[in-house]
């Protein structure tokens, strides 16, 4: 019986395609989508771990509290010691403290007179210990675009943009204006060693980065920094194993009122951050949710519709005894075969549709101008071995509980009104 | 005496109208012997097809008794009900209700399908029902290659192959030129003698009635009259 079901199924092309096809578009949109988002997800965590906060990053309370005005006054202290406790107590992770402040670069013309300037970000990481793991963290080769990597502690790399913003070449001189951790004024000479092209805006048009130790001489805050950013070993963020160091590590200092206490805090905490993946998670799980909404409730309107169409094919196949319970499971039969097909046609699609994205990716730079946001230019989508299901099972429900709908109505039949109904 | 396949006793059938009732069918007494070529006659309203359908257990009667191959169709449940037309009783509807994305080969298989036959049985079955009929040729064909009258023949085939002991035919010539309700009737009549298939029609048509050797009249849900005519053979 079954094989005769499907006989009539292949044949009827307006009882196989359509839903076929509508379910295929529904799981590939569900099944693209995700991996598109997911892909957007692991860039932006990657990126912003990568150059701003680590998968967790220790300050001190008060820092965290005005961090937006980068208070070097409120930075760490005897981070030895504490980059020594870190390393012991959490040895999952590795811990690289970093410097950030604020400044402005002067350009001097042939005469030393001033002929450009410009606000900076400064970044000071370990470049130059010879055990540093920093530069392949920042992939400072990959982003490299031009001079090198600085070798002395007087050189620094700037953004791409902010080069192009003042005239500057590997090979310049610039100093630098800002101030020290205890607000007196500081100037330093340095030289342009390269340039860096990370293919975020944020970074591109205003960062310096340079040596740790040359930062901390600069800004006269000798074995402070203003975070320490650790990085899982395993290379991947998890908000449940950054959420367990975090609370490890706060309850050891929970006791003290001190506003310089060392806080600890996950990717995730950093409010703007947070609000993101709330959001795009959020957005991730009710898009497939009304996709299968729609799914369902086009698919229960396909199935009246060849409910309607089949009329006397129910009908027919009643009055020569079949049951009515029987029809029905014949129907899910077929809407679940339907349902496997668009769903496997679907994820097919949807899969080749992220694996290209991945590869490909869709740049949104247009879209990020001026934003504050560290986000990648490109967007890539990101294959994972769920996305195989993770459209297919939703595809097949939907057809189920759109056939399951529709085909009510076989229960409420009239096998009295059988031959009237089939005199037409 | 031919063993009795139909007995309806006191058959009473209301049906709801608005607050009121409507009474189709009013204290109907009647019995079927095994090879019958019988026909309720008469007007439309008269309750032919109400009959038809009680007797094929689709429909329950409100008072007194049917019994059908032992069965008393009044209590049966749905799946009784299913199960006694799925292995008794073959029908045969004015609109052949043919299933168009079928060959002609598979609409007669459904109903051996239903019954769970082994695929050689249909096979055998299938091809000789189709002998029957005559359209052993057409079995390939689908439905809406046919005519109208072949497409009666497949929907006959589809009835007897499974060798029911009743064939309910609700006016299966009203689609049908007079050409083709003659073969239509005498493929019947030929069926009816040789399996003693039990044919019970429900008809106003003159064409079908000249074939009948029992007709029964009904009038407003009464048997006016009913009439044995077992020399009634058309010749072709």
């Amino acid at each position: 019986m079954i094989k005769f079901i499907f006989k009539g199924l292949i044949r009827d092309k307006s009882r196989s395609l359509l839903p076929i096809l509508v379910i295929m578009i529904g799981v590939f949109l569900t099944v693209g989508m995700t991996g598109y988002i997911r892909g957007f997800i692991e860039d932006f965590v990657d990126q912003n771990a990568r150059l701003q906060t680590g998968h967790v990053n220790v300050v001190t309370k008060a820092w965290a509290e005005n961090e937006s005005m980068m208070p070097l006054d409120l930075a760490l202290l005897g981070v030895d010691t504490l980059l020594t406790e870190l390393q012991t107590d959490f040895p999952g992770y590795r811990w690289s403290p970093r410097i950030r402040f604020g400044g402005m670069l002067d350009v001097p013309d042939e005469n030393g007179e001033s002929k450009k300037q410009g606000p900076v970000m400064g970044m000071a990481v370990d470049l130059l210990s010879g055990n540093t793991d920093e530069i392949d963290r920042l992939n400072l080769k990959t982003a490299l675009a031009s001079g090198h990597i600085p070798r002395e502690p007087d050189e620094v790399m700037i953004g791409e943009e902010l080069a192009k913003k003042l005239e500057l070449k590997p090979g310049d001189k610039v100093t630098f204006i800002g101030s020290t951790m205890d607000g007196s004024l500081t100037f330093q000479n340095l030289v342009v060693s390269g340039t860096i092209r990370y293919g975020v805006r944020q970074m591109d048009n205003v960062v310096m980065l340079l040596d740790l130790r040359q930062a901390r001489s600069i800004l006269d805050m000798e074995d402070g920094a203003t975070e320490i950013l650790g990085y899982s070993k395993q290379g991947v963020y998890s908000d449940e194993e950054a959420g367990k160091v975090r609370d490890a590590f706060n309850a050891k200092w929970s006791g003290s009122e001190d506003d310089f206490v060392p806080v600890m805090r996950r990717l995730r905490d950093e409010p703007t951050l947070g609000y993101y993946f709330t959001y795009i998670n959020s957005f991730s799980g009710m898009m497939i949710f009304i996709l299968i909404l729609i799914m369902s409730i086009v698919l229960w309107n396909a199935g009246l519709l060849g409910g309607l169409r089949r009329y006397n094919e129910f009908g027919i196949r009643l009055a020569m005894g079949e049951e009515k319970g029987h029809v029905y499971k014949m129907l899910l039969y077929e809407a679940l075969f339907t349902g496997i097909i668009g769903s496997v046609v679907g994820t097919a699609f949807g899969v080749a549709f992220t694996l290209f994205l991945q590869y490909k990716g869709i740049d949104i730079s247009g879209m990020i101008q001026g934003g504050t946001m560290i986000m990648p230019n490109v967007i890539r989508a990101k294959f994972s071995p769920d996305l195989l299901s993770i459209g297919f099972i939703p595809g097949v429900i939907a057809m189920l509980i759109g056939n399951m709908l529709s085909g009510i109505a076989i229960f409420k039949r009239e096998t009295a009104k059988l031959i009237k109904e089939l005199e037409i | 005496m031919n063993k009795k396949i139909i007995e309806i006793e006191d058959l009473v059938k209301r049906y709801p109208m608005g607050e009121a009732e409507f009474t189709a069918l009013k204290r109907i007494n009647l019995t079927f012997e095994k090879g019958e070529f019988a026909g309720f006659v008469g007007p439309s309203g008269s309750g032919k097809t109400t009959i038809l359908n009680i007797i094929g257990s689709l429909d329950t009667p409100t008072e007194g008794r049917v019994s059908v191959e032992g069965e008393d169709v009044s209590h049966l449940s749905e799946k009784a009900s299913a199960r006694l037309r799925k292995e008794h009783i073959g029908f045969i509807f004015q609109s052949f209700n043919l299933l168009p994305v079928y060959t002609v080969f598979e609409n007669v298989e459904l109903s051996l399908l239903l019954l769970k036959q082994s695929a050689a049985a249909r096979k055998k079955a299938v091809t000789q029902a189709l002998e029957w009929v005559g359209l052993q040729d057409m079995a390939r064909k689908k439905p809406p290659q046919l005519s109208g009258g072949e497409s009666q023949r497949v929907a006959i085939a589809r009835a007897i192959v499974k060798r029911p002991n009743i064939v309910l035919a609700d006016e299966p010539t009203a689609n049908l030129d007079a050409e083709n309700a003659h073969i239509i009737m005498r493929t019947m009549q030929r069926l009816n003698e040789e399996l003693k298939t039990t044919f019970i029609f429900a008809t106003h048509d003159e064409k079908v009635m000249q074939y009948l050797k029992r007709k029964i009249h009904l009038l407003d849900g009464y048997v006016d009259k009913d009439e044995i005519l077992e020399s009634n053979t058309v010749e072709s």
